[in-house]
């Protein structure tokens, strides 16, 4: 039983999801899909929230499922990060799917089976229940990702992001293979413990490690393995972009700290010399200067939001290498990056949904000209998390920011941290842009003008994130005291 | 009843301050969410409830001190909240550095706490019927509300991060509200003045933390108390270079810059300097006090409470509250003393010739928070503080009082400038009896009327500027004293006393001038008709909407009224204040309230008993002697006043503005200062910017926007062939990343890092995949083993002036191999350079030498 | 994978033997050993593919005529494009058929262990099926086993 009540968050979405899915097939009213999905989300959330609080070194039978799952804080952390995250897709759907007819319930029950993986990856010890949990994770967002079947740019970004994502995941399939060949486990404690006896000096343990990176930095979308998101961003329908930018890109990083820090923690892999850390450090650089460059010069929200993302996933690419030397305090700003991100980024593209309404969709800067003017109060919120995302105080994007580059300065990575420093001032560009537009010009003339449009749901998700960006933003410490309980140490 | 407030709030739990914060915010929020739709009523009723509910909590909070201080003798006792745990940073040694959202009240905050409140409940009262036909009323109070909950940040924060959010809070609002008639071009110049001086003094403000977080390795006010002492030692540590910067050498074709002795302050001068520019800036002190003045272009009830009784005495709270910082430089209190004493006397010579009843009193208070720095310059925290309390009150009084003359003036003179002017009222006291009761009762304070609340105030600041003298923390004197460091003469006491009565005795006279103009002699605004009179010409001037003010001297109109009575009830008490405040502070025990000296006694006893603050010889015997000057300053101010403008009915004053006319008019000019900062601060910003715009247009868009627009398009060329749209392009760059990352671990890296102690030199080479090693550790060109092993560290001695290559060899798991050569080598030593007397020399350590293969 | 444990592969049980791991780096093709059976038989099958075909094309006689060189399609007119477009029920049954198909796998080794994993095994498959079978209801449901639409 102790056992069932550890599980209980992917029990309750587990049935949810399967509730949700039949009531679709059955139900004859479509309104209440989004309602029911975040409630399911919500459900599977506060589960982990009080499993957190009742304390797991208070039940007993864990490791009858490990290492194939591991349910410790870094976990549930996890689960009610990627429920949060999936919560705001959902209620964003509840109003963008009416609103651009696209109203299938299918839509709700691949959010929520796609969550279901994101959160098998980030409780995953074990490199095949990880593969299955990411796999589950993809095919949803591919599917979500197609889901305007009538619009060829959703078909095309889907399909790219389908053969890259197949690709990617073959390549860390293949590591994951050779991994296994060389040292006779698949789990990551027990990777770990041969590494250390030795085995890391086979080049095949080498060779997998390059293809795990490749497959890992593929997930998380950074340069050059990014190409697939700006298409993917755009075409697929806004939740489904809030849903990859936000939950994806989480599950990515969950999966990214347990190889790298479990399987891969040992000095010899972690070394500054020849390990994975200045590689993702190169990486990092490359991803956050092309992001923040070519997000300079896009002429549509939604791909700069794409851009932007990519950019995001280099700052935390930083506060994953300097978990090199800094575990804890690293590890742990790399959570809370990730939670500050979710809010902002979730609230930015509900922001955006509001601004436009059927036929008149806000996709570029020119659609967003003078909204502040005529109407303040969807623009505000847009505003506000733009400015987040720039990391301008007092949201959470600067103390997410400004935990990173501190757990990096103090692992010594100065260079790095200027990089990110810079970086995020030339960020500062493209979203302070979005204000210029939005408040001081004005349409030009004959253009479609657009109108905002009216859902409780949206309206729901923005208030929701902009509670979450300025009390985060505010009283930052009690959250990062979760995260750093949450922080997983190395081997 | 204390005992019930006592038990609801515990010393260390104290929610209350949430209420005392949380009004006014919520004041702010409604009526700046709402205030349009709630209509002027309900904005009325929100702003006031707030205001007044903060004010009745932060009276229980006062009692509840003043119970607690009562139970613990002579402690220095404060009720603490903490909100919560906002966020830590590291100091030195990246020791952790709590940063809590944390209030704390005792004497010092709850004193200001009150006045805030108090005062400022009054000014809302009575700004709500100054502004009730303004369209911007709801914008107002929220702006009015915010400022107050900015302000109470600012005062009760517990440690500088905090009182830097309420610090930047108030300027934030004062720019808001010096701009609220933002139509009006000239305003919102003076709001961005304000906004630029300001931000000036923030930067100090900011440089302070920093240095205080990585001395101190504390930023709230007990914790940098507790280690102020690392402020200044005769250590190496506790100095700042300030030149060379930093400490560092400048060598090679940079040495002539290089000086025979490094120039070192104590890291409390840094501190202090620091910290003096930030209260110079937000308290209009020399050299930034330009912004006051032109600061009055706000509604009246803004002047009075922020730029007169509450925000521009934040700079002196800020020395009160860190005063265990300024006290350990005796060079910083000097300087503070300096420019108090020197802002007080050049303001007021230039309020003696003003006409703008406003500018006169803007004057007046840049001139009176100059005496304030004066006083706590020279140790008289007490007394300046005090200085600030009375202040609040008569300088409130006077603005509003102000406020009420032009809002009856203005019945008839619209012209924002004229309805201001002195040389249009006179007279006023036959139409405006309270107000005009009022107004003398606060220009007696302020002039110092002995028995007022301003002649107490003032006469302690000048007896302590006397007979006061800033030393040299005794435990440091004498190494102090040895290096030849500053030292405050002895001649600057009777130097400080006398600038200070020569200010006292012109405020005196300006004040008595502006009150004789205004409510004394003949009526100048307009002609007073008869109420027939009166009717008929209301009737003739409908025609015509333009009420061009020549014309108006002609035109009958209806005598001056006197203000309603919201406006006229925050004048008396608050006049009723300015005269008799004065009795809480010199130990008068005729109310049962302690006096004010011993309330603040527990705040200040520590630096007070450190021993920074010296005692001329035989001065305690001095306090009635001294006093004369005072009294002296005030009887000779007001009679010349008195003889000048009612008993020769502003002959003399003619007559003198005549014969030194260029004088007068540099005065009125206000001594031109604002046009000598154009010419050369805001040239030379200018010239530097025309430079800028020069090398813009000629090099940056001529040369390097060609070249960089090259670049840019060529990129941007590169970037669209990648990001075509073509699936395969994408695959193509994935593998290119991924043979990249597969580059990087088939090559391998020798790296090593060579530290040294004496002589032994230990080289860990770089740990990688798969890694083995293989050294040629003695010289001898050959490897000192055949096969590659797992010894990743090697010792080597060597002697003084040898040198030796240590070569280091890699294997990679892939069998590839590479190497690199370390030449390790011990120069004799050279002399050290001294580095000044309380120079000591930086060991060089773990320095990495390496030569590629 | 805990299931593995007691697994030891012949190649790390020969490393544990031989601690002399710096021998084996200096060879990085220490796998071929194991694996030159299978790369020998790929090599052989490549080789005599390649083999009939050049033989063919070499040795075969070539006559071509343009009657020769048409489209055989059973001796008549071949007509449309050669790219023939199925309808898409074909794949979504075919799809359908191996999710369904999958399920025996895990069916069979279960069923042969069935005794040894007990009670959780049982509950295990059960789960399985179910979820399964709400797939097949929600399928069905759905229309997706209708032919006819």
């Amino acid at each position: 039983m102790p056992l069932a009540l550890a599980l209980s968050p992917f029990l309750v979405l587990g049935f949810g999801a399967l509730l949700i899915m039949l009531a679709e097939a059955f139900g004859s009213r479509r309104g209440g899909m989004a309602l029911g999905s975040t409630i399911v989300l919500f459900a599977t959330g506060l589960t982990a929230a009080g499993l957190w609080m009742y304390g797991l070194e208070n039940l007993k039978g864990l490791e009858a499922v490990a290492p194939w799952l591991l349910l410790d804080r870094f976990t549930l952390f996890f689960q009610m990060l990627l429920c949060l995250g999936s919560a705001l897709a959902a209620l964003t759907a509840g109003g963008y799917l009416p609103e651009h007819e696209l109203d299938r319930g299918e839509f709700y029950a691949l959010l929520l089976f796609a969550t279901f993986g994101a959160m098998m990856v980030s409780a995953s010890g074990d490199l095949l229940t990880l593969f299955l949990g990411l796999e589950t994770m993809s095919l949803g967002a591919y599917a979500m990702t197609a889901f305007r079947k009538a619009s060829p740019r959703a078909t095309e970004g889907a399909l790219k992001y389908f053969l890259l994502g197949s690709f990617a995941a073959a390549i860390l399939l293949y590591g994951f293979a050779l991994l296994y060949g060389a040292t006779g486990h698949t789990d990551l404690a027990g990777i770990s413990k041969v590494l250390r006896a030795g085995a890391v000096k086979d080049p095949m343990v080498v060779t997998s490690l390059v293809l795990i990176l490749v497959g890992l930095v593929f997930k998380v979308s950074a340069v050059p393995f990014h190409a697939w998101t700006p298409d993917a961003y755009e075409g697929a329908p806004t939740p489904a972009t809030t849903y990859m930018a936000v939950v994806v890109k989480a599950g990515a990083f969950a999966m990214m700290l347990r190889i790298l820090l479990t399987a891969f923690g040992d000095a010899q892999s972690m070394s500054w010399s020849a390990g994975w850390p200045p590689v993702l450090a190169g990486i990092a650089v490359l991803t956050m200067t092309v992001a923040n460059l070519v997000a300079g010069r896009q002429e549509s929200v939604k791909r700069m939001l794409a851009y932007s993302s990519i950019a995001h996933a280099g700052y935390l690419l930083v506060g994953v290498v300097a978990t090199m030397r800094a575990p804890q305090q690293a590890g742990a700003s790399v959570l809370f990056y990730l939670l500050g991100y979710t809010v902002s980024t979730a609230g930015a593209f509900a922001a955006l949904v509001l601004c436009g309404s059927r036929g008149r969709e806000t996709v570029s800067y020119e659609d967003l000209a003078g909204i502040g003017r005529r109407h303040p109060a969807v623009a505000l919120p847009l505003a506000f998390f733009a400015l987040s995302l720039a990391g301008i105080p007092p949201t959470v994007g600067f103390f997410a920011k400004w935990f990173v580059f501190r757990a990096a300065v103090e692992s010594g990575f100065y260079v790095l941290t200027i990089v990110a420093f810079l970086n995020s001032v030339l960020g500062a560009y493209y979203y302070i842009r979005v204000l210029v537009y939005m408040y001081m010009r004005e349409p030009a003339v004959g253009a479609p003008v657009a109108v905002p449009m009216r859902s409780g749901y949206v309206v729901a998700a923005v208030i929701l994130s902009a509670v979450m960006v300025i009390v985060l933003g505010v009283a930052p410490s009690d959250t990062l005291d979760v995260a750093v309980a949450a922080a997983l140490s190395p081997g | 009843m204390t005992n019930a407030l006592m038990t609801l709030f515990p010393p260390d739990a104290f929610t209350l301050v949430a209420v005392i914060l949380g009004m006014p915010l919520l004041g702010a929020l409604i009526n700046g969410i709402w205030g349009k739709r709630l209509g002027n009523n309900a904005v009325r009723l929100m702003a006031l409830t707030a205001i007044g509910v903060s004010f009745v909590a932060a009276l229980l909070s006062f009692l509840a001190l003043d119970t607690l201080s009562h139970a613990r003798k002579d402690e220095h006792v404060r009720l603490v909240w903490t909100a919560w745990e906002w966020m830590t940073t590291s100091g030195k040694d990246s020791a952790p550095i709590g940063i809590d959202v944390r209030f704390s009240i005792d004497a010092l905050s709850g004193v200001m706490m009150l006045v805030v409140t108090g005062v400022g409940f009054l000014i809302h009262l009575y700004a709500t019927s100054y502004m009730e036909h303004d369209e911007g009323f709801a914008r107002f109070f929220a702006y009015l509300n915010l400022f107050v909950f900015s302000m109470l940040v600012l005062i009760l924060g517990d440690n500088l991060p905090l009182l830097f959010v309420g610090w930047e809070g108030v300027g934030l609002c004062s720019y808001l509200l010096i701009g609220f008639w933002y139509q009006k071009a000239e305003n919102a110049a003076a709001g961005k003045k304000a906004f630029l001086a300001n931000r000036i003094g923030d930067f100090g403000l900011i440089c302070a933390m920093f240095l205080i977080a990585y001395y101190c390795g504390s930023l709230d006010w007990k914790g940098i108390a507790d280690h102020a002492s690392n402020l200044v030692s005769s250590h190496e540590a506790a100095q700042v270079h300030v030149w060379p910067l930093g400490g560092g050498q400048y060598t090679g074709v940079l040495s002539f810059l290089q000086p025979k002795s490094p120039f070192t302050i104590t890291a409390a001068t840094a501190v202090g300097l620091a910290l003096l520019l930030g209260c110079t800036g937000k308290s209009a002190q020399i050299p930034l006090y330009v912004w006051l003045p032109d600061a009055m272009a706000g509604p009246t009830p803004v002047s009075a409470l922020i730029h007169a009784a509450t925000m521009v005495t934040a700079g002196i709270y800020l020395v009160c509250r860190m005063s265990f910082v300024f006290v350990l430089s005796p060079f910083v209190m000097t300087m503070v003393a300096c420019i108090g004493a020197a802002t007080a006397l050049f303001a007021a010579t230039i309020a003696l010739v003003q006409n703008d009843i406003k500018k006169v009193l803007a004057y007046s208070t840049v001139s009176q928070l100059g005496f304030m720095f004066l006083g706590v310059g020279v140790g008289a925290f007490t007394a300046g503080f005090f200085h600030v309390f009375t202040h609040a009150f008569f300088k409130a009084c006077l603005f509003l009082g102000a406020g009420s003359v032009i809002h009856a003036m203005h019945a008839r003179i619209h012209d924002g400038d004229l309805s201001q002017d002195l040389r249009k009222m006179g007279g006023l006291r036959k139409y405006m009896p309270l107000t005009h009761w009022t107004f003398l009762g606060a220009t007696a304070a302020i002039i110092g009327l002995p028995g007022t609340s301003g002649f107490f105030s003032k006469d302690e600041i000048l007896f302590k500027a006397f007979i006061n003298r800033s030393e040299y923390h005794p435990a440091l004197k004498g190494t102090l004293e040895r290096l030849h460091a500053f030292q405050p003469p002895t001649w600057l006491g009777p130097v400080l006393y006398g600038v200070g009565v020569a200010a006292a005795t012109m405020t005196a006279f300006y004040m008595c001038r502006l009150y004789f103009r205004t409510f004394w002699g003949e009526f100048n605004g307009w002609k007073v008709g008869t109420p027939s009179e009166v009717a008929a010409q209301e009737h003739g001037e409908h025609g015509h909407k333009d009420h061009g003010n020549d014309h108006l001297q002609i035109v009958a109109g209806p005598a001056p009224k006197e203000s309603p009575w919201p406006m006229t009830v925050p004048l008396v008490i608050l006049a009723a204040f300015s005269v008799f405040a004065g009795f809480l502070n010199p130990g008068f025990h005729i109310f049962a309230l302690p006096p004010m000296e011993h309330w603040l006694e527990p705040v200040f006893k520590d630096v007070m008993e450190s021993g920074t603050i010296a005692v001329r010889a035989g001065g305690e015997h001095l306090e009635f002697p001294l006093a004369a000057g005072g009294v002296g300053a005030f009887l000779v101010g007001t009679s010349v006043a008195y003889w000048m403008y009612i008993a020769q009915k502003r002959k003399p004053a003619d007559a003198i503005a005549a014969a030194f006319p260029r004088l007068h008019r540099l005065m009125l000019e206000k001594w031109r200062i604002d046009e000598l900062y154009e010419a050369t601060v805001l040239a030379a910003v200018d010239s530097l910017a025309e430079t800028a715009a020069a090398f813009d247009q000629w090099i940056v868009d001529g040369i390097l926007a060609k070249v960089s627009s090259a670049v840019v398009v060529a990129l941007g060329a590169a970037l669209r062939v990648l990001q075509n749209g073509v699936v395969h392009v994408y695959a193509a760059m994935m593998v290119v990343g991924l043979t990249s990352i597969g580059w990087f671990f088939v090559v391998p890296h020798p790296e090593a890092v060579v530290t040294e102690t004496a002589g032994d030199y230990v080289i860990v080479a770089g740990p990688g995949m798969g890694y083995g090693y293989r050294w040629d550790a003695d010289g001898n060109g050959r490897p000192d083993t055949e096969t590659f092993s797992d010894q990743a560290t090697v010792r080597v001695h060597l002697d003084l002036g040898k040198s030796q290559v240590v070569r280091l060899e890699v294997k990679n798991a892939f069998g590839f191999t590479a190497g690199r050569e370390i030449s390790l080598s011990r120069p004799k030593p050279e002399p050290t350079l001294e580095l000044g007397s309380l120079g000591g020399q930086i060991a060089p350590m773990g320095r990495q030498n390496g030569g590629q293969n | 994978m805990t299931l593995n444990a007691d697994y030891e592969s012949p190649r790390r049980s020969e490393a544990n033997a031989t601690p002399k791991l710096d021998e084996r780096i200096g060879h990085p093709m220490t796998l071929l050993p194991t694996y030159a059976p299978v790369f020998l038989i790929m090599a052989v099958a490549a080789a005599l593919a390649g083999l009939f075909f050049i033989l063919a094309s070499v040795l075969g006689k070539k006559n071509p005529t343009p009657e020769k060189m048409i489209p055989f399609e059973c001796g008549s007119e071949s007509s449309g494009g050669n790219h023939v477009k199925l309808s898409v029920k074909f794949y979504l049954t075919a799809i359908l058929f191996v999710v369904f198909d999958i399920e025996t796998v895990f069916i069979y080794p279960w069923a042969v262990q069935f005794r040894s994993l007990g009670a959780l095994g049982l509950a295990s498959m059960g789960t399985f099926l179910a979820v399964i079978a709400v797939a097949l209801v929600y399928i069905w449901k759905k229309g997706a086993l209708e032919w006819e639409t």
